[in-house]
């Protein structure tokens, strides 16, 4: 037993220091410095020993500590009209038999059972046992200060709170030793990463009955709740002879770990399938063009539902909520002041907007999957003439796509302008008008400037640039910060045109130098 | 025409794959590169088809004693998985590569004799390629690098997953097209090897080197290269 829980801990322990290791070595900058044959550093695999020695101890706590603050007494704030024992105890219960199914640790086809049990043939009874028994240990030793301090702080009495972690552990148990029983019975391996349609329903009524009932000032009675949970303890208590004694645990294993290989496949596979669905098998698609541009109106009119279709639900959605504000502020001409003031000085929240609703990272990531991935291994689309002439063409293309919400939004907001007061300056409009546009300018620009001189991804399809992605978060995060900012249109408008100009002109500068030295597969 | 390798070097981190690769290729052969797994051969083809950067040397193409520059267009790389774009049906691959090569391409023939050629049947021509075998797809992906006529063709195992039918088909094509060409074919199968290349290049310890028959038969020959590939374990 003890020669068992040290294998398995040091397996587990080994599995997680070297993706601690393989995660420092995915940061730009420290990935240079770090030699190749890092796993084998002893400096290193202590340290990374020691973030997982403190992972494993936070781990036992801080979801307990979270699953209390957020879930029970974050939520049981809001009802303000029942008693907070009552409520605390009310959740508690609901989520504790939701947890329970869906909870399990022996029903987890997790990665390090697999690599045990499978790959490294190890006693399955005892892997499982003496596992599943230290997970049950945690979820009682993490639970116990958190039961007690939220507990307390809502009138339970102290004698219950220590109880409530046995309590927990308990149905856990029971669950356990049910689907055992179960599978003597029927041979039905239960997965709790793949619940059957009844379960889910019956997880959402739970869920709805420990928030929802509570709105109307209806909860379980303290003593309801007490009563059921300390049942639990004495059906776990049973529960462990039915453990202990099963047999079968090599096939039941056997059966749920027999979908962890496929599983890792299917993430690869999963990827590939989204792209090919994405293609439209309509035969009645040509194109009487010729070369680059045959390429491109084909690839175009094959991908209509990933490039247009959400761009003309968008732009639907967005005129429909134009004409809404029209006629609200036809009808209620109150508020008209207010929203000219706004128009005025929150131009800087479209840049937002128009980040959120550009089609750049979908474009670039169908272009890459569907069609360069294959074409950058054919040597006559490497060269720098084809490269420049498809790129021209492209970006033409994505601009189109995104010019369209884009022309909706700007004139809309020329109309809500002018419906709500107006302006003294007319140039407002033309600014306003213009500024929205040259916002999808950029986007399209940049997202295709940036995959052509980066390329980011190899012949395997997996993203291989931390430049790229770093890119991508500085563009979230300086779209977000102006969010913050409110600025007169003309002001930020000519501001935001000149900044385009000046970018586009610099982007066609270095997509002309560098992209056809660039834009090739990794390795 | 000769193709010619200097001193080429490339190495990742501290592991040298490749440590000077001196060689000559010839034209009107077919080569085939053996190598043990890991021995770098796909980072040989890489190296040649400028995908990676090599880290010193250099290749050059010499044709009646002149030296030129290896342009894109001078190499066709038939990969071991065929990559074809997916969205396009043969047809539409097939036309919009000779648009584009419609001036380089000499004795232009029609779509459908270009099929032939590949004996791939009328119903699959106007099919979407996602829909394709392997061994489709691969004909797909040999024709395009056929079409464009190569001064260098190179094949990474492009035999191996076919089955019995089409690589025959492709071993007589790939016979046939020899002329006027250098053909470096890398595979694991000895048998392949031995029955389609005309000279055997071994890669171990980062170099090339040709295995000389002499006048061995089939069977001290095979072990002749195995020995030789052994041989890397000692050093």
């Amino acid at each position: 037993m003890y020669k068992t829980l040290r294998l398995s801990f040091s397996l587990k322990n080994t599995y997680r220091v070297n993706s601690i290791l393989f995660g420092i070595k995915q940061i730009p900058l420290i990935k240079k410095i770090l030699p190749d044959a890092l796993y084998s550093v002893r400096g290193l695999k202590i340290f990374a020993n020691i973030l997982s020695v403190i992972w494993e101890i936070v781990s036992m706590f801080l979801g307990k500590l979270l699953y209390f603050l957020i879930m029970i007494c974050g939520i049981g704030i809001l009802y303000r009209n029942v008693p907070v024992d009552q409520v605390f105890l009310h959740i508690l219960l609901l989520l504790t038999i939701i947890g329970a199914y869906m909870n399990t640790d022996m029903f987890n086809p997790s990665r390090d059972k697999y690599y045990a049990m499978i790959l490294l043939r190890m006693n399955a009874r005892e892997y499982t046992l003496v596992n599943y028994g230290y997970n049950i240990q945690k979820v009682i030793i993490g639970f116990l200060p958190f039961s007690i301090i939220f507990g307390m702080l809502r009138d339970v009495p102290l004698w219950f709170c220590i109880l409530i972690p046995f309590s927990v552990a308990g149905i856990k148990l029971a669950v356990a030793a049910y689907s055992l029983w179960d599978y003597e019975r029927s041979g039905f391996v239960y997965n709790e990463n793949k619940l059957k349609k009844h379960l889910w329903i019956f997880a959402a009524v739970l869920l709805a009955l420990a928030y929802l009932l509570p709105i109307a000032g209806v909860v379980l009675p303290s003593a309801v709740s007490m009563v059921v949970m300390l049942l639990f303890i004495p059906a776990g208590l049973l529960s462990i002879r039915k453990i202990v004694s099963f047999k079968e645990y090599r096939e039941v294993n056997q059966e749920l770990l027999s979908q962890v290989v496929s599983q890792t496949d299917a993430v690869k596979q999963a990827a590939r399938k989204v792209s090919d669905s994405s293609i439209a098998t309509d035969s009645s698609i040509t194109s009487k063009r010729r070369g680059f541009e045959y390429l491109n109106e084909l690839f175009v009119k094959r991908h209509r539902k990933i490039l247009w279709k959400s761009t003309l639900r968008i732009t639907g959605v967005c005129a429909v909520l134009i004409c809404a504000a029209v006629l609200a502020l036809l009808m209620v001409p109150e508020v008209c002041e207010s929203v000219n003031e706004l128009i005025m000085t929150w131009l800087p929240y479209f840049v937002f907007i128009m980040y959120a609703i550009n089609r750049g990272t979908g474009f670039t990531r169908a272009l890459f999957m569907n069609c360069d991935h294959s074409l950058l291994t054919y040597s006559f689309y490497k060269q720098p003439g084809s490269i420049l002439k498809l790129f021209r063409i492209r970006l033409r293309e994505i601009m189109k796509v995104n010019a369209l919400p884009a022309a909706v939004i700007g004139g809309g907001l020329c109309i809500l302008l002018y419906v709500s007061g107006g302006t003294e300056n007319p140039l407002n409009y033309v600014v306003l008008f213009v500024s929205i546009l040259c916002m999808s300018l950029f986007f399209s620009i940049h997202y295709l400037t940036i995959y052509y001189l980066l390329q980011p991804y190899n012949a395997g399809t997996e993203m291989k640039s931390a430049m790229y992605q770093v890119i991508m978060s500085v563009t979230y995060l300086a779209c977000f910060a102006l969010m913050q900012v409110r600025m007169p249109i003309l002001v930020f408008g000519i501001a935001c045109i000149a900044f385009c100009v000046v970018y586009s002109i610099a982007a066609s500068v270095l997509v002309y130098r560098f992209a056809p030295k660039t834009f090739r597969l990794r390795t | 025409m000769k193709f010619i390798i200097e001193h080429l070097e490339k190495h990742f981190e501290k592991k040298e794959v490749l440590k000077d690769i001196d060689f000559t290729f010839e034209e009107g052969r077919i080569y085939g590169l053996l190598g043990r797994n890991g021995a770098g051969k796909t980072t040989l083809f890489n190296c040649i088809n400028r995908d990676i950067k090599s880290d010193g040397g250099c290749f050059y193409l010499e044709e009646d004693g002149e030296r030129q520059e290896v342009k894109p267009e001078d190499i066709g790389y038939v990969l071991s998985t065929p990559t074809v774009p997916e969205f396009l049906t043969g047809r539409e691959f097939l036309k919009f590569f000779l648009d584009i090569n419609a001036d380089s391409v000499d004795k232009l023939k029609s779509m459908d004799e270009y099929f032939d050629l590949m004996s791939i049947a009328p119903e699959d021509r106007d099919k979407l390629m996602k829909d394709y075998s392997h061994g489709m797809k691969n004909k797909m992906q040999m024709l395009v690098n056929i079409i464009a006529d190569p001064k260098i063709l190179l094949l990474d195992e492009p035999l191996t997953s076919l089955d019995v039918v089409v690589a025959e088909e492709m071993k007589q094509l790939l016979r046939s097209l020899k002329g006027g060409r250098i053909t470096i074919f890398s595979t694991h199968i000895m048998d392949l090897a031995l029955d389609l290349c005309d000279v055997i290049v071994l890669l171990s310890r980062g170099e090339l080197e040709v295995v000389e028959k002499s006048n061995l038969d089939s069977r001290e020959f095979k072990d002749k290269i195995i020995a030789a590939l052994k041989e890397e374990d000692h050093v």
